[in-house]
């Protein structure tokens, strides 16, 4: 009876798998064929038959040179629809390879405008805030533009995995960002450095006439002030750094009488550079020039109202993208759940066998955490490599292998050999060693490689063993030594092994 | 904001632990839970309940605060991602009144940003959910002696913030670098060697062991190099 609706399930398998791939239709052809969807489903189970998975899975087939880049590219690939899937999500319609422009906070002086231009356009920041500084000359050319783009660029959006998204947003984590420290003395040599060049602009004759420069400073920090309004995603931020305290609160905080008194102001402000231009220019003296305040001053209110409806375009392109990214989650969790569903529904069916049930569930674990919480690993580095054989062997062998990487690099030829033998150690240390746990170490500095396999199991003595371990000899230390690496073994009874693998980069 | 916890002046240092020896410890460390899955709680309370006292538990960050410092256990087991603002709200806040209560943090997460997050917040320590019980309990208790528990993925988050040359002329330089010494010591951590292990490897007494990884956590919270910030945040970003 239920080993009948086990396969039943199995058998309306394919479907699910079909709906899956309507819904990547966009990916790459690499990925469709190796269907990492079916993959991941925990089910090495046949469907013909009774329903059960075999105990000892398929022994280890011999690594054959070669294959390990095609299992590598297979394994990566979730990884990789995972990477597309962010991608979409941030810029729906974009094709460009090349970063939109965005503004970013990471690293930023002022805006973040420079930083995210010199993303954008693939030049040096220093270059573009020179620039920037270079513009101030021709009538402040550079502040003005700076502004219009602080306004005009979307804050940048980082999508993380999905797991601590989910966290942030029901506020399971914490949310402030580490604030940056306040250089007070390069603010005010900043400060010093401005309003030395103001005067210097203005005394040279190229910057705004002397009648005009106070009026246009005036509206210039009035306009700042209102249009402050709509940069919400910087207010939160602001706010959040203000870390409650109360007297930053009015000019940093959204909403209520903080923003009506900061409308007001800046709106005051705008005034009183019309007055002051008003009151230069004379009285009544003609109407022509009233009528050009008329004109400015709904160009204000313009300015005034811009912000929002800015924003009101922007939260509407924005609703659209989180209805393609909600479609897509719902999509991805179904097939989440559904593949939790079936390992659950394994587990109870092999209830007795304590070995096989810790694989399922470890299997599992693996592949939920690298979903919710993993980082996204370009699949051509040594680090995804390592975490690939690492996870075969684990499934292959029932034993977790724990793996920490410190650096990382392409891989190349030797860096391929590498991998190769730490797979083989791995392998030797589940199959031999009794270890409930296998510990694998990288690390990759300038100029070489080193890789750490260590079980704690019941080790060997190198003496007594000799040649008659092939497995160490062939496959580990003669691979090393054809491509130019080292490699050592240390063990002894009772205190488990280590192997220790070398290759310059 | 994310103020590290202040710390005994010498991590490791003698007095501390003997203070902590000759309290004539009676019972059992104390220990407070806080998960936001009951069945977890209940698990971890199954495992480590014989051999240390589970005084108290909470679900959230509001309730974790209200628990522990109304029943100051020696260590809390505290969870990551918890409704109300997370383990950081809670290190926070606990640390305001109490700066010296100890923390032990884990997750089911391994993200680098919230390893790191968590233990510059002030936790002495971070492992994940898998951990057996056994290896819990040990955990627990050298976190309330006072020393800090690094599973082998902090040590290489720690090796990789620290790795690299410092671009800035900082203020201190000596926070934003690891010694010799520290590094080898993480090192071998990382490759899975327990304390007891990588005292013998060194040649090292298990307590110079201690010294040299409470100086690493002292290290963690209180650098303000400006790498580590930027690369918990970064290295997500490939």
């Amino acid at each position: 009876m239920r080993v009948d609706s086990g396969s039943t399930r199995l058998v309306s398998r394919p479907n699910q798998c079909e709906a899956r791939g309507v819904m990547s239709s966009t990916k790459s052809p690499g990925v469709d064929a190796g269907s990492p969807g079916l993959e991941a489903l925990p089910s090495p189970v046949p469907v013909e038959g009774p329903a059960s998975i075999p105990p000892q899975p398929t022994p280890p087939p011999e690594p054959v040179e070669g294959r390990l880049d095609e299992r590598i590219a297979r394994k990566a690939q979730p990884t990789m629809r995972a990477t597309e899937f962010t991608a979409r999500e941030t810029e729906p319609t974009a094709d460009e390879s090349r970063p939109r422009a965005t503004r970013v906070a990471e690293g930023a002086m002022l805006g973040g405008v420079c930083t995210g231009l010199a993303r954008h356009l693939g030049l040096p920041v220093m270059l573009i805030r020179a620039a920037f500084v270079a513009l101030l000359i021709f009538q402040f050319l550079g502040v003005i533009a700076y502004g219009a783009l602080w306004l005009l660029l979307p804050a940048e959006q980082t999508a993380a995995a999905p797991g601590i998204e989910a966290a942030s947003r029901k506020g399971f984590r914490d949310q402030s960002k580490p604030r940056r420290r306040v250089d007070w003395g390069m603010l005010v040599a900043l400060v010093a450095f401005g309003s030395g060049l103001l005067w210097l602009v203005q005394s040279s004759g190229f910057g705004i006439s002397q009648q005009l420069f106070w009026p246009v400073a005036f509206a210039c920090a009035g306009a700042a002030l209102v249009w402050r309004q709509a940069d919400t995603e910087q207010q939160k931020r602001w706010r959040a750094e203000a870390g409650g305290k109360a007297w930053l609160a009015p000019f940093v905080a959204r909403g209520g009488w903080p923003a009506l008194v900061r409308v007001i102001v800046g709106l005051g402000l705008v005034g009183a550079a019309f007055g002051i231009v008003f009151a230069q220019e004379g009285h009544i003296d003609q109407l022509p020039e009233v009528m050009a305040m008329t004109t400015l001053a709904l160009a204000g209110l313009a300015v005034v109202m811009a912000p929002w409806l800015h924003r009101s375009r922007t939260a509407l392109n924005q609703a659209r993208a989180d209805k393609v990214r909600a479609d897509a989650r719902a999509d991805m969790a179904a097939h989440l759940h559904d593949s939790v569903l079936q390992t659950l529904a394994m587990i109870q069916r092999q209830a007795d066998d304590p070995k096989v049930v810790q694989q399922l569930a470890r299997r599992q674990e693996r592949e939920l955490r690298t979903w919710l919480y993993g980082e996204e690993l370009p699949e051509t580095t040594l680090k995804a490599a390592l975490t690939t054989v690492a996870a075969e062997v684990e499934d292959e062998r029932g034993v977790p292998v724990e793996v920490v990487v410190v650096g990382d690099c392409e891989t190349s030829d030797a860096v391929q050999a590498l991998v190769r033998a730490a797979r083989e150690a791995m392998v030797n240390a589940a199959k031999h060693s009794g270890a409930d746990q296998i510990d694998v170490y990288a690390e990759v500095d300038d100029e070489h490689i080193e890789v750490f396999v260590r079980d704690r199991g019941s080790g060997f003595d190198l003496d007594t063993v000799g040649d008659d371990r092939m497995g160490v000899k062939g496959s580990i230390l003669d691979r090393m030594e054809r491509h130019g690496g080292k490699a050592g073994v240390r063990s002894s009874p009772g205190e488990g092994t280590e192997v220790r693998l070398e290759i310059m980069r | 904001m994310s103020t590290p916890a202040p710390q005994p002046a010498q991590p490791g240092v003698a007095g501390e632990s003997t203070a902590s020896e000759t309290e004539a410890r009676t019972g059992p460390y104390t220990v407070v839970v806080v998960d936001d899955h009951a069945m977890f709680r209940s698990g971890v309370k199954a495992e480590i309940g014989r051999a240390v006292a589970v005084v108290g538990e909470a679900a959230d960050a509001e309730t974790a605060i209200k628990v522990i410092l109304a029943s100051r256990p020696d260590v809390v087991l505290l969870d990551v991602h918890l409704p109300g603002g997370g383990g950081v709200e809670v290190l926070r806040k606990v640390h305001e009144s109490d700066p010296d209560q100890k923390f032990l943090a884990l997750s089911v997460s391994d993200a680098a940003e919230d390893v790191i997050g968590v233990i510059r917040a002030g936790a002495r320590g971070y492992v994940t959910k898998s951990i057996n019980g056994t290896e819990l309990v040990d955990a627990i208790r050298r976190v309330a002696e006072g020393d800090a528990v690094f599973s082998p993925r902090l040590a290489g988050f720690v090796l990789d913030a620290f790795s690299g040359s410092i671009d800035v002329a900082t203020v201190d330089e000596d926070l934003d670098r690891l010694s010799q010494r520290e590094r080898e010591v993480l090192r071998l951590i990382a490759r899975g060697y327990a304390y007891k292990e990588v005292a013998k490897e060194l040649f090292i007494s298990i307590k110079t062991v201690e010294t040299h990884v409470s100086s690493v956590l002292r290290k963690l919270q209180l650098s303000n190099r400006h790498q580590l910030t930027r690369w918990a945040t970064d290295r997500r970003l490939v």
